[in-house]
């Protein structure tokens, strides 16, 4: 993935689950992020749709477990 | 296994009764199963109509592991534009009894969200449901559509209400004493006393009609620029939603003269638990230009108190068609029936604070026409 929409979606993710932009990192996830449950989730997936102007399926959305994974969703859709 | 999202089929419903099982076996209400039959049984897909139900389950290989219900209907805005619109409704996921699969509901909404831009919610519960919850997180925008009830036979809601195990007809009393204590004289004075001031008219006249026709047209020109938003009410709508075959909604016509005023469907809701032994009635639908508003509400009330309803209950948004119930002498009480609109629908009617007043919600725009009556 290239760094500026990691950059992006991390950013992303730092202002959704209101953790400093530092502790983001493409491990972050529900597992290791309180905040980040089922309906944050869908706010995540919503926000990167809105940002970058594409569409996820929930099959997708369900499939993103991580910013990470999600900045690699991203950039495969915009390729 | 991923789980993906797809039309509700014949191929799934030994599944979505396996599902209907698991819910149901640990203990979840019983109101929280899904469709036994994937075809709609109300507003199934019809030729040429933008009115129509479509159902859809999340699959876990031949697993399913929730459903909802999709209501498509045009509405018309106070612009002159009319949209297709989608009514979210009865999602179930298995998340509620197995935790494992608690990213059902939001995908189902997302689901929803991607087959159709503009979407509402109605009804759900109250505030305190799942469902409203997670729609207020992801900022959609929402209110209480004022309830409204009007006691017909005092004396018989009193009796009913010591014996009452159900809390509605006792919140009614609650806000019946509020006013003036409880008591049939107080309960009488109270639904008087809104009535004063209420606009009387001799040339009107109240007809009962079987299926709705071609004078519901203009009637439906004439007044929609009043609202800021209601579903499409033409006859073709109409005929759909209130089929001639629906024997038990009574529709009503009222008129000046020869001039259509407006209309209403009442009905008599089913027994069940939430108001027992009573006889209730419910003011359905109606419309009207809003100064007409009133004439409509007398005689929908009239028709149901004639037909015996010991109690009278209707939700209604728009502030004129309130207003009109409390010229009728109803009287308000809590609201659990919630519309949210999400964020681009919100967005048609901003700002939403200022437009809520002249929305034209009722509990037709809702999925309990086959539930409730």
């Amino acid at each position: 993935m290239t760094a500026t929409i990691l950059e992006q979606v991390r950013g992303i993710a730092s202002d959704l689950f209101s953790i400093p932009l530092s502790r983001i990192t493409p491990e972050s996830s529900p597992e290791n992020i309180e905040s980040w449950d089922s309906t944050q989730h869908l706010n995540f997936v919503l926000a990167l749709e809105e940002k970058f102007g594409l569409q996820m399926s929930p099959e997708e959305m369900e499939q993103m477990r991580s910013v990470g994974e999600a900045a690699k969703l991203v950039e495969g859709k915009l390729k | 296994m991923p789980i993906v999202i797809q039309p509700y089929r014949e191929v799934h419903e030994a599944a979505v009764r396996e599902f209907n099982q698991r819910l149901t076996g640990t203990g979840a209400s019983q109101d929280l199963v899904f469709f036994t039959k994937s075809q709609p049984q109300w507003l199934p897909k019809a030729e040429g109509s933008n009115l129509y139900q479509e159902f859809f389950v999340a699959l876990e290989g031949s697993s399913v592991r929730g459903g909802y219900a999709m209501k498509y209907q045009d509405f018309s805005f106070a612009n002159g534009e009319t949209c297709l619109i989608g009514y979210y409704h009865h999602p179930v996921s298995e998340g509620i009894v197995n935790s494992s699969y608690a990213t059902v509901g939001a995908m189902l909404l997302k689901d929803a969200m991607n087959r159709s831009s503009l979407l509402y919610c109605l009804g759900m519960g109250g505030y305190d449901r799942p469902l409203p919850k997670m729609l207020i997180r992801l900022g959609w925008s929402h209110f209480a559509v004022p309830f409204y009830f009007h006691v017909v036979h005092p004396s018989r809601f009193l009796r009913h209400i010591e014996a009452a195990r159900t809390s509605l007809p006792r919140k009614i009393a609650m806000d019946l004493a509020a006013f003036s204590g409880l008591g049939w004289a107080g309960i009488k004075a109270a639904q008087g006393l809104k009535k004063l001031g209420s606009p009387q008219h001799k040339e009107i006249t109240a007809d009962r009609f079987e299926a709705f026709e071609e004078w519901a047209d203009p009637l439906w020109e004439r007044a929609k620029r009043h609202y800021t938003m209601t579903a499409v009410r033409d006859c073709r709508n109409l005929q759909r939603l209130y089929p001639a075959s629906e024997a038990h909604l009574i529709r009503v016509r009222v008129r000046r003269g020869p001039q259509d005023l407006g209309w209403a469907v009442v009905a008599e809701r089913r027994k069940g638990d939430k108001y027992g032994d009573l006889r209730v009635g419910s003011i359905v639908d109606c419309w009207a230009e809003p100064e007409n508003a009133a004439f409509v509400m007398r005689a929908a009330t009239e028709v149901l108190s004639d037909l015996g309803m010991d109690l009278i209950v209707s939700n209604q948004s728009h502030a004129t068609w309130a207003q009109a119930l409390e010229h009728s002498g109803f009287l308000s009480s809590d609201s659990n029936f919630i519309l949210a609109a999400g964020k681009k629908l919100s967005g048609l009617l901003e700002p939403f604070a200022e437009q809520r007043p002249r929305v034209h919600f009722t509990r037709a725009d809702g999925d309990g026409l086959p539930r409730n009556f």
